[in-house]
């Protein structure tokens, strides 16, 4: 994997669960050209959100956690894989999306980002969620 | 967490009382703790059996374990208690969009804002719903292009293109559920373009979508669709070259066959002359 890692190290105690994830979604807004970052969980509900003050985080969350289950359920329809990140680009933008076991973390950021440096840390922080929230909660279907 | 400290500190007693069990759900539930969300919205559930609040909290819990049917259960008894309840609309309105039912997830997400039209999430998601259904209408015309003159990559897997309306027009090596992919990629295509719209950066142009094993590489302009499936290893400015090259084919194929066939006219997209490959 080329690009930063995510410095964070995760206590699997639960009671502190609440700040690391919090603390995943704000080293992910640290990344270069990155403006901004979420954990929204599959029904739409924010966990943590770092967004620029123009975007209305509960609409794009709603969109993006639609976006997410749209791709899970596709690949589960299809007999696939699901999906493990996403990216899309615009006109004045790129949007990332990567499944954890308790929700999409979202990444938007500038045109020009490292695609490969973003993705490598969409997946530092996927494996860090799915290592401090263990085999008790579900994974993706 | 110092050793002694987890040591020594007590186990946490069940909640006593109804309030109690809800706000350590909400917290357990905000924290990403569903296993234990659910425990205690089981534990509320006996307590007191017909809580609304505990019933829309166990039915937002199945859908962020990806279980539909007893989410979609939970909302009906929620709505079955007030006809009128936004977040059970909202809910039930994205599990019938899951499900491919556009006409149920209408009708719900009008109910949800015809009670509450400042409602965010629902005005957001009708959005994204009416801008599909504004998509332009299947062209039957349209000639399929000439694919196997599309040259694809060595390492190129599969290459599909398709409208936006979801019509396969050409898939290359032909597969029988090559028109389930290409209305799978329309429909993903729509809600990120709906999602970015939403953060106003702009119209989705293109998109790289990784399975683990695949990565699906993808160019529109918000009519056609083209896609090209290589390796998850392939490195990412390569692979949108690699489908940058298969969508200007793919343009002059629809051209070529356009003007074969001059009965049909096919508005036939503009080349993108920024071609960036970012």
């Amino acid at each position: 994997m080329s690009g930063p890692r995510l410095k964070l190290a995760l206590e699997h105690d639960s009671a502190t669960r609440g700040r690391h994830v919090r603390d995943i979604v704000t080293e992910l807004k640290r990344l270069h050209w990155v403006r901004g970052a979420m954990l929204v969980a599959p029904d739409g509900f924010v966990i943590a959100a770092e967004l620029p003050p123009t975007v209305t985080v509960d609409s794009v969350a709603a969109l993006a956690a639609t976006l997410g289950r749209e791709l899970e359920t596709s690949a589960a329809r299809l007999g696939r894989p699901s999906f493990s990140t996403a990216m899309f680009s615009a006109d004045d933008g790129t949007m990332f999306l990567a499944g954890s076991r308790i929700g999409y973390l979202v990444i938007l950021a500038d045109q020009q980002v490292n695609v490969q440096a973003i993705r490598g840390a969409l997946g530092d922080a996927v494996a860090l969620i799915e290592a401090a929230w263990g085999p008790g909660e579900v994974r993706p279907s | 967490m110092p050793l002694l400290r987890r040591l020594w500190r007590p186990a946490e007693r069940a909640p006593q009382s109804v309030p109690e069990a809800l706000r350590r759900a909400e917290q357990s539930r905000r924290e990403g703790r569903y296993t234990e969300a659910s425990a205690l919205v089981a534990r509320v559930l006996e307590l007191d059996r017909d809580n609304l609040h505990a019933h829309l909290l166990a039915a937002y819990l199945h859908v962020a374990r990806r279980a539909t049917a007893p989410a979609k259960a939970e909302f009906r008894w929620v709505l079955g208690h007030d006809a009128n309840h936004a977040r059970a609309l909202i809910g039930l309105a994205r599990v019938a969009l899951e499900e491919s039912d556009t006409r149920a997830c209408h009708e719900l997400l009008r109910r949800a804002l015809r009670f509450y039209p400042d409602f965010p999430e629902a005005a957001a998601l009708l959005e994204a719903l009416r801008a599909s259904e504004s998509a332009p209408p299947t062209r039957t015309a349209t000639p399929a292009p000439r694919v196997d003159r599309l040259r694809l990559p060595g390492t190129g897997r599969a290459l599909i293109v398709g409208r936006s309306d979801g019509t396969l027009l050409a898939a290359q090596p032909a597969s029988e559920d090559a028109r389930e992919v290409s209305e799978a990629l329309t429909r993903v295509v729509r809600l990120a373009g709906a999602t970015l719209q939403r953060c106003a950066l702009g119209r989705v142009h293109r998109a790289i979508i990784d399975d683990g094993g695949d990565a699906v590489f993808v160019r529109t302009d918000g009519d056609l669709i083209v896609s090209l499936t290589l390796p998850r290893t392939t490195d990412p400015t390569q692979g949108l070259l690699d489908v940058n090259r298969l969508w200007s084919a793919t343009l002059h194929e629809l051209g070529v066959a356009a003007a074969s066939n001059p009965a049909t006219p096919v508005n036939t997209p503009a080349v993108d002359p920024t071609r960036r490959v970012s």
